[in-house]
């Protein structure tokens, strides 16, 4: 029993994550009725932008060195007295990185940020009104532009990049168990559902969460109601990679940097549809449950076999209800 | 009258090639194809042949793309299949003769592949449009997936590939890539002309009726379910014959070469040639294999063969990939062949103004 619920922990630390990377294509799909093939590769440049803001610049020689590693009097006479592998160790460590984490995480969002503009100002902007298949495979083509534009960059071996939050061990007991978690992890989780609560929020009460819900309604409607739908494509987009890069530097963390990462938006993907591609409710359902799957496998067939979870579910649960968990039926009128 | 056009009879109209424009145009072709391996050296013929196995494939995602309107990004996976079923099957079968072990590998190899098709294609009468795409995309991963299982390792020599047997056809060893071309050469035409034949049947206006609107095919009589997984079949069956020469093409096939990038190329290659259009994907399969190839080869003159410029190479090729994608969708969403059409259909009316 405690393994299980120390497996169903993990699964719902790395759902959470899901459904911050989820919450990107989703908001993009509201906001644009295209689905965004290449948003892992958006999540690869987040995580890349993190590294290099938070590794690369703060590594150069003209950089001042508080931001390399802060290290204030008051904290070097703290550590002075500790042991070695003491929870308090961990977080003067993260306090110590403070200044590049911030410093890394604004870069990455900011760069981000314009990516995404830039993305929706080049690529989509000139097929609007186009059919949707040749917006979706424009994304697909930005798939191998991403992928080689990143491996061109970023010729250097990714190194350890810092963790957002202290990263001190936590043990507990629970149903005679140990259970064993990392703070970071927890903290990762926290940030990853505040994310996405605050966009939930957002498309609900504000004003441009509106206009968002009005395009996603009818286009040309919302057009002649006086709302700017190229402004609110482009919102969308921003908000996409902007939260993209915040997962990217948190799968950063986790399991380091690697083109790979683009990988993982597909399995984001898989889980979107599995929860209806329109529902912020039904997404973050589906991500918890395949965390929670994954993690179920990974405890009782073996690590390699997590990967295809997310793929399996997304097959059976379109087979029985082709709009996902909570998507909306389209109604088709010939 | 349009000049150039007439036609005497039904016959005449009804022909593949009904103008003498197109027959020239096809009947240069396949002479130029007949006597390129008798000037050209091995590295083009190396290029010839990887053009015909990727051509056959495409030409597979055409039927179901192009024509049944069924969008697919998981293509790769049936090319996989249809090599590793070629492969694992020549391996279980040694007590056939040698001579005829291809005549029975192939077929099996082309049949299970349409059967996967045919399970992967469920979906698709639920789904359309992108939850297909996704759907055979989630398809693709298992499918590689399953293939690069330690637990399937024995048979398809898991994630480090496995050596493959060399053809023989009745005795006829096909040892060379010049002999590869050939066989290559001569299937690959077939298929062409098999597809090109198939819009002129019942089953082929099914598609088309399908692609136009599903709803409306249905309700014209047009069953959904025996036409969708035909589609399926028929473009899995096209996938596998180009995995199985695949197989027989290269010594050795690895998992990683059936991934995700293989299912883009496809796709790729369809949307820059023309989809739903017989030629289109040949003139798809011809600039995407051969613009990566220059840039290659540019790029190893700029650098004056510098090793350390020379892994910038592979990126440059990937985002020029994604570049030509998007550059025709954007600019000639009908691809390379409404280029050509409109080029014959001035060479038509020639010497009057194209209409």
């Amino acid at each position: 029993m405690g393994q299980f619920v120390q497996f169903a922990i993990n699964g719902l630390m790395s759902g959470a994550i899901y459904a911050l990377i989820a919450v990107g294509i989703v908001s993009v799909y509201k906001a644009t009725k295209v689905v965004n093939f290449a948003h892992g590769y958006l999540i690869m440049f987040g995580a890349y932008f993190y590294f290099t803001f938070a590794v690369v610049i703060p590594g150069f020689e003209g950089a001042p060195a508080w931001l390399a590693s802060w290290q204030p009097a008051w904290m070097v006479e703290m550590r002075a007295g500790l042991s070695m592998f003491s929870p308090l160790g961990a977080v003067l460590d993260w306090v110590a990185n403070l200044p590049r984490i911030v410093f890394g995480l604004l870069g990455a969002v900011v760069c981000n940020a314009l990516l995404g503009l830039l993305i929706e100002r080049s690529l989509m902007r000139p097929l609007m009104g186009q059919s949707v298949f040749a917006m979706i495979m424009v994304t697909v083509g930005l798939i191998s532009i991403l992928s080689g534009a990143a491996s061109l960059i970023w010729t250097a071996d990714a190194a350890f990049v810092p963790h957002i939050a202290p990263n001190t061990p936590l043990r507990f007991e629970l149903f005679g168990t140990m259970i064993f978690l990392f703070g970071a992890d927890i903290v990762n989780m926290v940030i990853a559902l505040l994310i996405f609560g605050g966009i939930v929020a957002m498309v609900k009460f504000t004003k441009g969460g509106v206009a968002i819900r009005a395009t996603a309604e009818d286009q040309s409607t919302a057009y002649s109601m006086g709302i700017s739908v190229p402004k609110v494509f482009s919102r969308a987009w921003i908000l996409a990679s902007a939260t993209g890069a915040v997962a990217g530097a948190i799968l950063a963390t986790r399991n380091g940097i690697s083109p790979s990462l683009g990988l993982f938006g597909f399995s984001v993907l898989a889980i979107v549809l599995m929860g209806g591609l329109d529902s912020y409710v039904g997404v973050l359902i589906a991500a918890m449950s395949v965390g929670i799957l994954e993690a179920m496998t990974q405890w009782k067939m073996g690590g390699e076999w997590a990967e295809i979870v997310p793929y399996v579910a997304v097959l059976v649960v379109i087979i029985f209800r082709p709009h996902g968990l909570f998507g909306q039926k389209e109604v088709e009128r010939i | 009258m349009i000049n150039g056009n007439l036609k005497a009879s039904y016959g005449a109209d009804e022909r593949v090639l009904n103008n003498r424009n197109k027959q020239m145009f096809v009947y240069g072709c396949l002479l130029l194809l007949a006597l390129f391996p008798l000037f050209a050296d091995d590295y083009a013929i190396l290029m010839a042949c990887k053009m015909g196995i990727l051509l056959i494939a495409v030409v597979g995602v055409n039927v179901l793309t192009g024509y049944t309107g069924l969008v697919s990004l998981g293509h790769g996976a049936f090319v996989a299949i249809g090599a590793y079923a070629t492969v694992v099957l020549s391996n279980l079968f040694t007590a056939l003769p040698e001579g005829v072990l291809p005549f029975v590998v192939v077929p099996c190899a082309v049949a299970i592949s349409a059967l996967v098709g045919i399970v992967v294609g469920l979906p698709s009468l639920r789904v359309k449009g992108l939850y297909l795409a996704v759907a055979t995309l989630a398809a693709s991963f298992i499918v590689n997936f399953l293939i690069e299982q330690e637990l399937f390792a024995p048979w398809t020599g898991g994630v480090v590939g496995i050596n493959t047997p060399v053809p023989n056809l009745l005795g006829w060893e096909l040892d060379t890539k010049r002999e590869m071309y050939g066989l290559i050469t001569v299937l690959a035409v077939l298929t062409l002309l098999g597809t090109q034949n198939l819009f002129r049947t019942r089953v082929g206006r099914a598609f088309i009726a399908i692609r136009d609107r599903d709803y409306s095919a249905e309700i014209l009589g047009i069953s959904l379910l025996r036409y969708k997984l035909m589609s399926f079949a028929i473009s899995a069956a096209f996938c596998g014959l180009s995995g199985a020469l695949f197989a027989y093409f290269y010594a050795r096939i690895l998992p990683e070469q059936f991934e995700l990038d293989l299912s883009l190329e496809l796709v790729a290659a369809l949307i820059v040639g023309g989809m739903g259009r017989t030629m289109g994907p040949v003139f798809g399969v011809f600039i995407v294999l051969i613009v990566p190839e220059l840039i290659k080869i540019s790029m190893g003159f700029a650098t004056g063969g510098d090793l350390e410029m020379q892994r910038y190479t592979a990126p440059v090729q990937e985002i020029v990939f994604g570049l030509i994608l998007v550059f025709f969708l954007l600019k000639e969403p009908l691809g390379i062949n409404q280029i050509t059409d409109r080029i014959l259909r001035s060479a038509n009316r020639w010497p009057f103004a194209r209409g």
